[in-house]
């Protein structure tokens, strides 16, 4: 084993020591989110409750305990597994459940689309926004980036919205259109019989069951907000794979490279690309780690049961066992997605060295 | 015939060239026998002046790009709007905020004569609400801007300067922040502290610092290595005044151009703040507008043009910002 790669382990094995610690203080950072909200699930929007039953819910939950055995039994809760139930959202289903085998899968079917996608035609659109500088294809590339980044993402998911959905009606304006199998309804009608077991991926499910309504309802959902959000997340990746791109082609390997007469081509995607892509790869990793939680704006506008739209609503009913296992779950992400991001530039770009 | 005199060159040059008795020149060039270093307050002004022509030209020349002057345009577009908005429209605030409804107005209508852009929930004019709310955007876009910067201008350089334990949990406190994502944090806690206008300015202020804590902080270790640190540390310069009056100035010009980004970052999330009801619905802003249209399906117009300035005024920042960055430092390319 070399010093290289030993030096490597051992950053990972401190990265990993380090989470814990970080995990325990976004655990109690989120307990307090939770004991400051105003409102309360028991009571939240036509949820009012016989005081009885308002009183032994409480004694259940442990309302009346001191702090430090409400913190105790939430730390315990979390590593058992029993992060609670919905009380508001979806009736008395377990948190967990709800997270691991509905929402994230759900959140994963629109984002691969994006996640693919998006980095390519980033990239593309970069280096030949850079291989014809300050010429009409450049300044044209560079509008549109600034386009998608500067107008905001929940009113150009609205216009696509209105003109795609209701003036042409090619696609669906949201969850309305197919009631009986409208794609957003949770758990009513899956595809396959109701107890069967299921990925959560609808449309996995839908070819595992053999259910076409339901994939073709799926998949007119996902059109709309992948193209927008496609669409959004192209301007960071272009604009630096553009300048890095310039700084690499001013360098003197690549004057070298085309007097000893080496292709424009070859030139372009074998001596600038590969260095110029150094810093891009970062930043797509870590965007990737990003969009894994979804896009919230555009989830929102089309009522996109994703990560985003969830916890919207779980904040205006205020059912904060919700919330909690959402801050939760996303920020484990966030934590292990920064982590890969690292290692993973290790590999790529061998000259860095950790401590 | 034209001869220039002296009077005519003095004038051309706006200052003038003092004639003194001879009387006080001792005294005169007495402080320059006394005192170390001190030079002609008036060939000092003479001297500042044409430096200030100099890099004023300088500056300009890089900074008068198509695109740049755009940006400009846009900012200032806004600006106007937000300066002269009881010159612009004739209807004051209070009657397009919701304790006042309009009496026989029609919501979501059509533009027409009284309405040029038409009307939006509660009958309110939506040309009215456009050029109010370019306040409130100027306000997004200054008080968190500056918060996020201002702390982390600080929070930074003090990280950097001393290392150490300081270091240490001043960056823990920073991973910790970036372990959240910052929007969704925003959400949950606006609702939870209130809705008030400066309240969410503040809040969204506060959860950005980390973000300039850790950029600050690699532009200080860069600057701090250079020889006129030791130079002054050499000169007994105390800490803080080292700190803020040495360092900072020379590692500040990145942090200036990332505050027009981050104005647009700003804008864009507090519009999509109030966009998902939690805004402000006391004062004009262009959020609230998206916000209301979507009851709405048809109302095209109350959709589209508070969404038109918001891009307006981000795009602007942003172009700005990218063209203070050629400006400021022409090696980069973006």
């Amino acid at each position: 084993m070399t010093k290289q790669s030993t030096n490597m382990i051992k950053y990972i094995i401190k990265r990993i020591l380090i989470m814990i610690p970080m995990l325990f203080i976004v655990l109690t950072f989120s307990w307090l989110l939770a004991h400051m909200m105003s409102m309360s699930p028991l009571n939240s929007y036509g949820n009012i409750l016989d005081p009885e039953i308002l009183e032994a819910e409480r004694r259940r939950i442990g309302f009346y305990d001191p702090w430090y055995v409400k913190l105790f039994n939430y730390y315990k809760n979390f590593f058992t597994g029993n992060w609670g139930k919905s009380y508001v959202l979806r009736q008395n289903q377990p948190v967990y459940d709800m997270i691991v085998k509905e929402i994230f899968p759900r959140t994963l079917e629109l984002m691969i689309f994006p996640i693919i996608i998006s980095p390519i035609i980033a990239v593309k659109l970069g280096i030949s926004s850079a291989t014809n500088k300050d010429k009409a294809k450049d300044t044209s590339i560079r509008v549109l980036a600034i386009l998608g980044a500067g107008f905001p993402v929940f009113w150009i998911a609205a216009l696509t919205q209105v003109f795609f959905g209701y003036y042409l009606g090619i696609f669906t304006q949201g969850a309305f259109d197919l009631p009986v199998f409208s794609a957003n309804t949770p758990g009513l009608f899956g595809p396959g019989p109701i107890n069967a077991p299921k990925t959560g991926f609808r449309i996995i499910d839908s070819i595992i069951y053999n259910d076409q309504i339901y994939f073709y309802d799926t998949l007119i959902h996902l059109i709309m907000p992948g193209i927008v959000i496609t669409f959004v997340s192209l301007a960071g990746v272009t604009r630096l794979t553009r300048s890095s791109m310039l700084d690499v082609l001013d360098q003197d390997y690549i004057r070298t490279a085309r007097a000893k007469g080496v292709s424009e081509e070859v030139i372009r995607n074998k001596h600038a690309l590969r260095n110029a892509l150094l810093p891009t790869s970062n930043l797509i990793i870590l965007g990737t780690a990003t969009a894994l939680l979804g896009s919230f704006f555009v989830e929102v506008t089309f009522r996109y049961t994703g990560f985003g739209y969830t916890l919207l609503m779980a904040i205006v009913r205020a059912d904060y066992n919700v919330i909690n296992g959402l801050v939760i779950f996303m920020t484990i992400i966030l934590l292990t997605g920064t982590l890969v991001a690292d290692v993973m530039y290790t590999i790529i770009d061998p000259r860095i060295t950790y401590r | 015939m034209f001869i220039i005199t002296d009077q005519a060159y003095t004038e051309e040059i706006g200052y003038e060239v003092s004639e003194l008795p001879k009387k006080k020149k001792f005294f005169r060039f007495l402080k320059f026998y006394l005192i170390h270093g001190w030079r002609d307050p008036e060939f000092s002004d003479q001297e500042y002046q044409i430096e200030k022509i100099k890099s004023k030209r300088r500056l300009f020349r890089r900074l008068l790009k198509p695109l740049t002057i755009t940006g400009f345009i846009m900012v200032l577009f806004v600006l106007i709007l937000a300066v002269y908005a009881p010159w612009i429209t004739e209807i004051p605030l209070p009657e397009l905020v919701p304790p006042n409804i309009p009496v026989g107005g029609v919501p979501f209508d059509d533009p027409s004569a009284d309405h040029p852009l038409g009307t939006t929930k509660y009958a309110y004019d939506i040309l009215a609400r456009i050029i109010w709310g370019a306040r409130t955007t100027l306000f997004m876009a200054l008080i968190p801007t500056t918060i996020a910067i201002g702390g982390g201008m600080i929070l930074g350089t003090i990280s950097a300067y001393f290392g150490g334990i300081v270091d240490y949990i001043i960056m823990r406190f920073v991973d910790l922040m970036y372990a959240f994502p910052t929007m969704i944090l925003v959400i949950i806690l606006i609702p939870i502290v209130g809705q008030a206008l400066l309240t969410s300015l503040i809040i969204f202020g506060i959860l950005f610092i980390p973000y300039n804590i850790r950029f600050m902080r690699s532009l200080v270790l860069k600057v701090k290595q250079l020889e006129f640190v030791n130079a002054a540390v050499t000169g007994g310069a105390q800490k803080f005044k080292l700190m803020f009056k040495h360092i900072v100035p020379n590692a500040i010009s990145p942090m200036i151009i990332s505050f027009f980004g981050g104005a647009a970052i700003a804008v864009l999330g507090l519009a999509g703040l109030a966009f998902i009801g939690y805004g402000d619905a006391t004062v004009a802003s262009w959020g609230t507008d998206i916000n209301w249209a979507r009851e709405s399906l048809t109302a095209a117009n109350a959709v589209i043009w508070p969404g038109i300035f918001i891009g307006i005024a981000c795009i602007g920042f942003m172009i700005i910002g990218d063209g203070l960055r050629d400006a400021l430092d022409p090696r980069l390319n973006l």
